[in-house]
């Protein structure tokens, strides 16, 4: 394989029941008994290693569907995805974590959660600990953390997993300036090292920042996928149509 | 569906590891806040018991029950019961707990109901002691059968194995089917043989056949025999009780494998 990810004609549809019962049927029969959602609709797409691409559309064009189905957490209804090496997502940062715990004794746990063993951790931990900044947080429960910082652990067990294909659902908001300044670069330092990351944001500043490549997202299709200055306009103009009407 | 069963027998192997760490981690998650930890879950199941003593000696005087004392024919059926009874309340709901780990990182969904069965069975071991206290005041443990003891131990955990692979399975992509669930506990230990005798009910053959027709009637008497009676399992309820394990594992791997693609959507 020469590209770090691989999509082929991938369909994903959701389907939507009138009652949860309703699903049995469905999934014995094949009846269905409410709305089949098209999330997204025959796309193909390549990401190579040392790439980043960024993802744009509206919401619920099917951008963290994607995301999401490359992940591994969801699973395509019609085509293929093929991935390269270990996926470090970062979609829902504090999923995972138990509040009852330490922040130290989650990142045990959620590694685990991931697959990884406690070695894998013990050999990490310091570049987590320094890199979160945390202080005395990090020694206690989770309950007494703000969602800042809870996302914040998220995102250093995330990019210090060593993953080869790095997922970013809009999350760059998470923590305050120091914290974007010191993700952008470790995401920026991950991607130089030849990895690859799929990128999803709303800010056309943080695309332009970051991607070399952007791929646009209309209705579950690909309407776009190339520089990222063409790609933006065309977003663009469409969000400006739209907005007058 | 046999590539069903081997895809849950594969995932189990390959995360046979995971499944015991988490189970440890897991063990006192609810009590974790609490200053008696796991203790408090003893102190439950104690004073559950002590209320079921109290009403039989108020009720029926200090008698016998099937030829034995009423205090240990209780503790042999209350606390396999109480492991019974917490696996069918927390495991069904396992994978739904699961839910925002399954929504947001690649995990091998179907050990999570046996994730949370050993952690159950872990931290319930020590009530074991209640049995053998009780057996050894009444003068019962001369009859202790070590193997009977292991094997039904054995014989429920399977059980639970089996039936929440399925049970699981549902409530995780159905509500409606989980309260359905619910209500059936709550009528289920009163239908065993557990707070009452059943000799008297050899008699009428029809109603004997129906008690015994939940495997778990199996487990439940198999404790009496460990322990007090001394018994040999009989053969055909023997196969029967497994039959229904083997079934029970086949359709629930089989639901597994056909929800697995779609739990991440649906809950």
């Amino acid at each position: 394989m020469k590209n770090s990810i691989e999509v082929r004609n991938l369909t994903k549809k959701f389907y939507i029941f009138e009652k949860d019962y309703h699903i049995f049927s469905w999934l014995f029969t094949k009846k269905l008994k409410g709305i089949e959602k098209v999330a997204l609709d025959n796309i193909t797409l390549d990401v190579g290693k040392s790439e980043m691409v960024g993802v744009i559309g509206k919401n619920g064009a099917g951008k963290s569907t994607l995301m999401k189905l490359v992940a591994g957490i969801t699973f395509p209804t019609a085509g293929t995805i093929e991935t390269q090496g270990r996926i470090g997502s970062l979609i829902n940062l504090s999923a995972g974590f138990n509040p009852d715990l330490t922040g130290r004794k989650n990142l045990y746990y959620k590694g685990m959660l991931m697959g990884m063993s406690r070695e894998d951790i013990d050999g990490i931990l310091d570049d987590i600990i320094d890199f979160v900044d945390l202080g005395d947080y990090f020694d206690l429960p989770l309950r007494m953390y703000s969602s800042g910082m809870s996302a914040r652990l998220g995102f250093g067990l995330a990019v210090f997993s060593d993953p080869n294909i790095l997922i970013v659902d809009e999350v760059f908001s998470v923590g305050d300036k120091n914290f974007q300044a010191k993700s952008k670069a470790k995401t920026t330092e991950l991607f130089h090292a030849g990895k690859s990351v799929l990128f999803s944001s709303h800010s056309d500043k943080l695309i332009r920042e970051f991607c070399n490549r952007v791929v646009y997202i209309r209705d579950g299709k690909i309407a776009f996928n190339g520089d990222v200055e063409d790609g933006l306009a065309m977003y663009n103009e469409d969000v400006e149509r739209q907005g007058k009407k | 569906m046999p590539e069903a069963v081997k895809f849950v027998f594969k995932e189990h192997f390959d995360n046979r590891g995971l499944i015991l760490k988490l189970a440890i981690v897991n063990m006192n998650k609810q009590t974790l806040r609490t200053s008696l930890g796991v203790l408090w879950l003893y102190l439950h199941d104690f004073v559950y018991f002590f209320v079921f003593v109290l009403f039989r000696i108020l009720m029926a005087g200090s008698g016998e029950i099937d030829n034995m004392h009423n205090v240990v024919y209780l503790v042999t059926g209350l606390i396999p019961w109480f492991y019974i009874n917490e696996v069918l309340n927390v495991g069904s709901a396992s994978i739904k707990s699961y839910r925002s780990i399954i929504q947001s990182i690649k995990f091998p969904i179907t050990i999570i109901p046996s994730i949370e069965i050993t952690a159950i069975f872990f931290k319930r071991i020590p009530t074991y002691i209640f049995i053998f206290a009780t057996c050894i005041i009444y003068g019962y443990i001369g009859n202790f059968n070590i193997f009977l003891f292991l094997y039904y131990t054995l014989c429920m955990l399977m059980l639970m194995y089996a039936l929440m692979l399925l049970i699981s399975a549902f409530v995780a992509v159905s509500s409606d089917f989980q309260q359905l669930f619910l209500v059936t506990i709550r009528v289920l230990m009163y239908t065993m043989p557990i707070v009452w005798g059943y000799k008297h009910i050899v008699t009428m053959p029809v109603l004997n056949y129906a008690i015994h027709i939940n495997p778990m009637v199996y487990i439940i008497n198999g404790y009496r025999d460990a322990f007090v009676v001394g018994d040999i399992p009989n053969l055909i309820y023997s196969a029967y009780f497994w039959l229904c394990v083997l079934i029970l594992f086949v359709i629930g791997s089989f639901v597994q494998y056909k929800l697995r693609r779609y739990y991440a959507d649906l809950m």
